[in-house]
């Protein structure tokens, strides 16, 4: 490919059909047979969907205004209608506005950790000898496979109080004392543990996919744009950059909804009893749910967490849908 | 197999070529050292968690609670892994994991293979909309639907019991099943289905024969990448189900004791229980990366 052709240089107009009956006419006939069969095909999948997330769901926003606790649960008395009380207790909660806020500034920390830091050592997989490259990635292979338990498990070791290796490691540095130092008495120090958690298990989904969008660049780009004098800063910002973009969406996006739901780490890293300064959406509608069996409540909030998360979902879905119609 | 010498011929060539000719601005002599410096350290970063998770578990325990740590093993052991295998409920609830697993990933396939062949098969009306629903409930938590879940399976007696989980597990499992069987089944070129078609064939004959059998790799990628979800999840699991009918990320999350973690049997009891995550994702890795990201750069 010249240099001249790209970038999206529009493609040579494709001529007409040379028959009139048209080509395109006859694979839409083609692909139109099919009377119930796609339908018949579908149904089991769509099914299964709606009876146990449709229904759910729907469920989900009923109970959010029901009064719903181990009483009606066991003592088979129907669920009360509250209206919009569980609403009301929520939003008049000034623990939610903390919890919400916690949420936000965790999901956006953490995406910006991780995908500025994955970018970089995508970038840093191009630089770097082949050797060094296959070092990066076995590691980050692992990484990625780990199990989020497991891999939750596996910080809380290394950061224990008595026996950690991170608190006998800092302990080294003259001056300082770290031994039995608790990294979850002060919540600041707690969350950069989760942070850290968190942003360690992003790097390699991201760093890895955008690495392979790089291979994508095409090489004569970048060389004309060296010839043209950019500096390599100017290069990666005006021809890399624009061509990662879509790819750049999608991880962004994935990780806002992953980061956003956030629970597990917080719930293994405080046993199952998170306490307040560690509260997030997710696991604050799960405690109240189902520790205090308040079960409306907690499905009010699940619902605003929902209708919060739905905001990074429309850039996914756009970018999605522009991939689903090149079919 | 006479075109492998050829192929590998034009790799190590273009290779060359990539090396030689990238841009030269900021390359540096310095530059590739610092680089490969940073590279290295960057894995070693990142390993790191995971060595630390093998060297303690085949320590012995008074090595493992010890004030300065050891960086390998001094007294190598398996009792971690032996202690773990043999602590109450692993067992079963291993069993529990794989028969939990294979029924969803099983279901999952059938189901969203028929849905992947409407969907890259046929153009009908609401195929959109379909498409529409499958994206979007990839990105519904399962943990945000737990509750109604929970008291839905409730009334029809499957909380507490390997179905009710299977269920939930292959919902969970089965838009990202449908999605990227979808790419797979359009991999094979529909002139193939017309020239059976014309040869007689019926169109489950086109399925069986065509179709099936080409899209056979995309179907073991798919399982395994379900297998994968179905075996890590555990809030789910957690939440339904008591202590003899979970599986075993459940039981390494009730690990620890009120007299404290036991860290040995808990760092062998997470090799094992993600060793088989381990080796399948490592089968699979190219795989996940496409099927998430389908399209996205070329198209």
């Amino acid at each position: 490919m010249s240099v001249v052709d790209f970038p999206s240089a529009p493609p040579a107009p494709v001529p007409p059909a040379a028959s009139p009956a048209g080509t395109a006419a006859a694979r839409k006939r083609r692909r139109t047979t099919g009377g119930k069969a796609p339908y018949v095909l579908v149904l089991p999948c769509l099914a299964l969907l709606a009876a146990l997330l449709g229904y759910p769901l729907v469920r989900m926003a009923v109970l959010s205004f029901q009064q719903l606790g181990l009483r009606q649960l066991f003592g088979d008395l129907p669920p009360e209608n509250v209206g919009f009380d569980n609403y009301a207790r929520i939003f008049t909660e000034p623990a939610f506005y903390q919890v919400v806020g916690r949420t936000v500034a965790f999901t956006v920390v953490s995406v910006g950790l991780t995908v500025l830091i994955g970018l970089g050592v995508a970038l840093l997989m191009r630089r770097v000898a082949p050797s060094v490259r296959i070092m990066m990635i076995v590691a980050m292979m692992f990484v990625w496979a780990m199990p989020q338990l497991v891999a939750t498990q596996t910080f809380r070791w290394l950061v224990d109080s008595d026996f950690g290796v991170l608190n006998w490691l800092i302990d080294r540095i003259p001056g300082v004392d770290f031994a039995n130092h608790s990294w979850f008495a002060d919540p600041v120090q707690g969350w950069i543990v989760i942070t850290s958690i968190v942003v360690w298990a992003g790097i390699p989904f991201i760093a890895i996919t955008l690495n392979a969008g790089l291979t994508q660049v095409p090489r004569e780009l970048l060389e004309a744009a060296v010839i043209d004098g950019a500096s390599s800063w100017q290069a990666l910002r005006r021809v890399t950059m624009p061509i990662l973009k879509p790819l750049m969406v999608i991880v962004t996006t994935l990780s806002v909804i992953w980061n956003f739901g956030l629970f597990t780490q917080v719930w293994v890293v405080r046993n199952g009893r998170p306490e307040e300064e560690y509260q997030v959406l997710a696991t604050w509608a799960y405690s109240l749910a189902f520790k205090n069996n308040d079960y409306g409540l907690g499905s009010a909030i699940a619902i605003v967490t929902v209708l919060l998360m739905l905001g990074a979902m429309v850039f996914y879905m756009r970018q999605m849908f522009r991939i689903g119609d090149v079919d | 197999m006479v075109a492998v010498a050829p192929h590998s011929a034009v790799r190590r060539r273009r290779r060359k070529a990539r090396e030689s000719d990238t841009p030269t601005v900021g390359r540096s002599r310095a530059g590739t050292i610092a680089a490969n410096a940073a590279g290295m350290l960057f894995a070693l970063v990142m390993f790191f968690p995971i060595y630390w998770v093998v060297n303690t578990a085949f320590k012995p325990a008074p090595e493992i609670l010890q004030f300065d740590p050891t960086f390998y093993p001094h007294g190598f052991t398996l009792d971690n892994f032996s202690s773990a295998f043999h602590a109450p409920f692993f067992q079963q609830d291993l069993i529990n994991g794989v028969l939990i697993t294979v029924g969803a990933v099983l279901g999952a396939l059938v189901v969203g293979f028929l849905a992947a062949l409407a969907i890259a098969r046929f153009r009908f009306y609401g195929r959109k909309a379909i498409i529409l629903v499958v994206l979007s409930v990839q990105m519904v938590p399962l943990v945000a639907v737990l509750i109604p879940l929970f008291l839905m399976l409730q009334d029809f007696r499957l909380t507490n019991s390997l179905l009710g989980v299977t269920l939930v597990y292959i919902v969970l499992i089965l838009p990202y099943t449908v999605w990227t069987l979808r790419g797979f089944v359009q991999g094979v070129p529909r002139e193939l289905d017309e020239a059976a078609e014309i040869d007689g064939a019926s169109r489950f004959q086109v399925f069986w024969r065509i179709i099936l059998p080409l899209t056979g790799p995309g179907l073991v990628a798919t399982s395994v990448y379900g297998f994968i979800q179905a075996w890590n999840e555990f809030i789910i699991i957690n939440t339904l189900n008591e202590q003899a009918n979970q599986n075993l990320m459940a039981w390494l999350m009730q690990n620890q004791t009120s007299k404290g973690t036991f860290w040995g049997p808990l760092m062998a009891g997470s090799i094992l229980t993600a060793l088989p995550v381990v080796v399948f994702f490592l089968i699979v890795q190219r795989n996940i990366a496409t099927g998430l990201t389908a399209g996205a750069v070329k198209g």
